[in-house]
């Protein structure tokens, strides 16, 4: 049992702010993710959970303990760091083993459960090896038995698969999600990786600039993003952010397209926001509106179309037996259920009906 | 054409003052341990006498075996010592360490000064009647007071070993800070993590990262430790009597003051054999891969 509150933390470096007087509880089981762009505070955030940064103010708890004054190694918390933080002159048994061993775990306890822990995560047959004899990907699971094979109140992670190649970070993700599952126990998890952190999360916040832009379940912040920052931080490609004005309810681009209905009376400037996948792609003259192609890109799942739309360029998401060239017109729809409008001076999301 | 030429031209003046000044001697100190090779006796090297003045030196000389005892306890003190001490400050100065980088610049004015100066301002600073030490205890513990250092041999080996550990510390302290700054940050912090207090993380993460450069260290300081001759000449010049009388010392008084070259030669030649073996582990670790 161990939920994670933190209260009002602030970390600053003098002028810089890390972390800015945020609040976030993180409940008992849960996988929280802290998702950002490099420099957004969200490392920070877990180094202060980890007791490796002293927050400059606020409170953090771990279960019912206030932990600001707590050494890392009375915290009862687990880390898998980003360059793995393996022990380089131990073996991989004497690795999983350390933390058991500074706890003065009995000699047969170890045993069993460095055996245990290195069979949850495949390395059984590698426990003599050195750390340095192993791929990243074997690095990474001596990191992760490290980290199970005591039973913490919490699991820490940050960036664990960001070193490694992009078909093991996939493996290593499911390996990742099915462990958690089995193991139940709270972990707050660090990436600037979107699919890692909605595959991953039961909670994401995104954070920038050292704030929570928006905490949700993957499925609110991917479907109802509360701001352009998290609109565009989230989805491959990036949400398209089209600049335009509301006319009698319509929106119409800063080039005079008059482009949808979404309600709302007028407005003078608006940035309407349209997913790649939420727009039809359709042949010349039966969209909404007529556009040329700019360039077509194939990803084997689909076509991705990049079009010329007045002076901007968005880019659509087709089917895969979509055949179109460059400079070829066609036409364009957007499905009006999936609709965002921002305010562009306050970067906020206008709700049709406000 | 021209240019194949021209490098060697253009080292030839190097390779000259090498040649001068350490493999001439060389080879000329090895052939006069093989002579009488006394200064003041005519028709100097004079005769041939094979390994005699080894043999004598091993077999019949007590002072030179006095001078090794006093190397070796002097390197072992003085090592153990110095490193120590300097891993201590590099602990306390190294990034995230307690101290800032001011005192960094200040600890390594010791090493600005050259051993026989620090050798002579510590014979001034032992002084019995108006030295430092001599004032200072006077004032926080006065049973010291007047204590004449350097004539007694305990104290005087003491205070020998005093100013070597002084001069030395600063340069191996800014060598462990260097090798303290490899030790990669997030291993010491997963053993912050995985419950390790501060005394164990230095045991068992950092020290055993931190090995290959101590190993530098230490060697290169036994190297230094055996070879002093300076700050002993200074301070003690030796004494009192012999009792602080290192292998340099003793070969630069046999040769340079009683003219017994040949002989001095020879003692130079076998101090040789545990220096070479020291730099071949130097050489070893400094140029060891990955």
């Amino acid at each position: 049992m161990a939920e994670i509150k933190l209260e009002k933390l602030t970390k600053r470096w003098g002028d810089f702010i890390g972390v800015d007087n945020q609040t976030i509880h993180i409940h008992d089981k849960e996988f929280f993710v802290l998702l950002g762009p490099s420099g957004c505070g969200k490392t920070t955030t877990m180094r202060m959970i980890a007791g490796l940064e002293e927050p400059t103010d606020g409170e953090i708890w771990i279960g019912d303990r206030m932990v600001n004054d707590e050494l890392p190694k009375d915290r009862d918390v687990a880390m898998v760091f980003q360059n793995y933080g393996l022990y380089p002159h131990m073996t991989v048994y004497d690795n999983i083993a350390y933390p058991l061993k500074v706890r003065k775990t009995p000699p047969q306890e170890i045993e069993t459960r460095v055996a245990k822990a290195a069979e949850q995560v495949e390395l059984t047959e590698f426990l003599d090896r050195k750390p340095k004899a192993m791929s990243g990907g074997q690095r990474q699971r001596v990191a992760l038995a490290r980290a199970i094979v005591r039973t913490p109140l919490v699991f820490l992670m940050d960036e664990p698969l960001s070193n490694l190649d992009a078909k093991l970070r996939v493996t290593m993700r499911a390996e990742l999600k099915h462990l958690s599952h089995e193991l139940k126990i709270t972990t707050v998890y660090v990436t600037h990786d979107q699919i890692e952190a909605m595959t991953l999360a039961d909670r994401i916040a995104v954070m920038n600039h050292g704030v929570v832009q928006q905490l949700g379940t993957p499925d609110e912040i991917y479907n109802n993003p509360e701001n352009i920052f998290v609109a565009s931080f989230i989805g491959s490609p990036a949400m398209n952010l089209i600049q335009g004005s509301l006319l009698d309810g319509w929106f119409v681009t800063t080039g005079g397209t008059k482009l949808t209905r979404v309600g709302g009376g007028d407005k003078e400037r608006v940035v309407l926001g349209v997913r790649a996948e939420d727009f039809i792609i359709t042949d010349a003259g039966q969209g909404d509106i007529d556009v040329p192609v700019y360039a077509t890109e194939n990803t084997g799942e689909s076509v991705l179309l990049t079009i010329q739309f007045g002076k901007q360029r968005v880019s659509a998401k087709g089917d895969r037996h979509l055949d179109k060239k460059i400079d070829d017109i066609v036409g364009l729809k957007v499905k009006p259920e999936h609709l965002y409008l921002f305010d562009p001076v306050t970067e906020k999301r206008i709700r049709p009906g406000q | 054409m021209r240019d194949k030429s021209l490098k060697y031209v253009l080292v030839l003046p190097a390779v000259f003052v090498v040649f001068a000044t350490a493999i001439w001697p060389l080879v000329e100190s090895l052939r006069l341990s093989f002579t009488v090779g006394r200064l003041n006796r005519p028709n100097f090297p004079q005769e041939y006498l094979g390994f005699e003045n080894y043999a004598w030196a091993f077999l019949e000389e007590p002072a030179f075996w006095n001078s090794v005892q006093v190397t070796a306890i002097y390197t072992l003190v003085t090592v153990v010592l110095t490193t120590v001490l300097a891993l201590g400050l590099a602990l306390l100065l190294s990034p995230g360490g307690r101290l800032r980088s001011t005192v960094q610049t200040l600890l390594i004015l010791p090493f600005a000064m050259s051993p026989a100066l620090i050798g002579v301002s510590f014979r001034f600073m032992f002084n019995p009647e108006f030295g430092l030490f001599d004032a200072f205890f006077s004032f926080v513990f006065p049973p010291l007071a007047h204590i004449s250092w350097l004539s007694d041999p305990t104290l005087a080996f003491a205070v020998v070993v005093m100013a070597d550990v002084w001069g030395w510390i600063p340069f191996l302290t800014l060598v462990l800070i260097g090798g303290l700054a490899s030790v990669p940050r997030d291993t010491i912090e997963a053993a912050q993590v995985d419950g390790a207090s501060g005394w164990r993380v230095f045991k068992d993460v950092t020290l055993p990262q931190l090995m290959p450069v101590l190993a530098v260290v230490i060697i290169l300081k036994t190297i230094f430790s055996l070879k002093t001759f300076d700050q002993i000449y200074m301070l003690t010049n030796g004494g009192p009597g012999t009792a602080t009388q290192t292998l340099s010392h003793y070969i630069y008084f046999s040769g340079l003051k009683y003219g017994q070259i040949g002989y001095s030669a020879s003692v130079a030649w076998l101090m040789v054999i545990p220096m070479i073996f020291l730099t071949y582990l130097y050489a070893k670790h400094m140029f060891r891969k990955g």
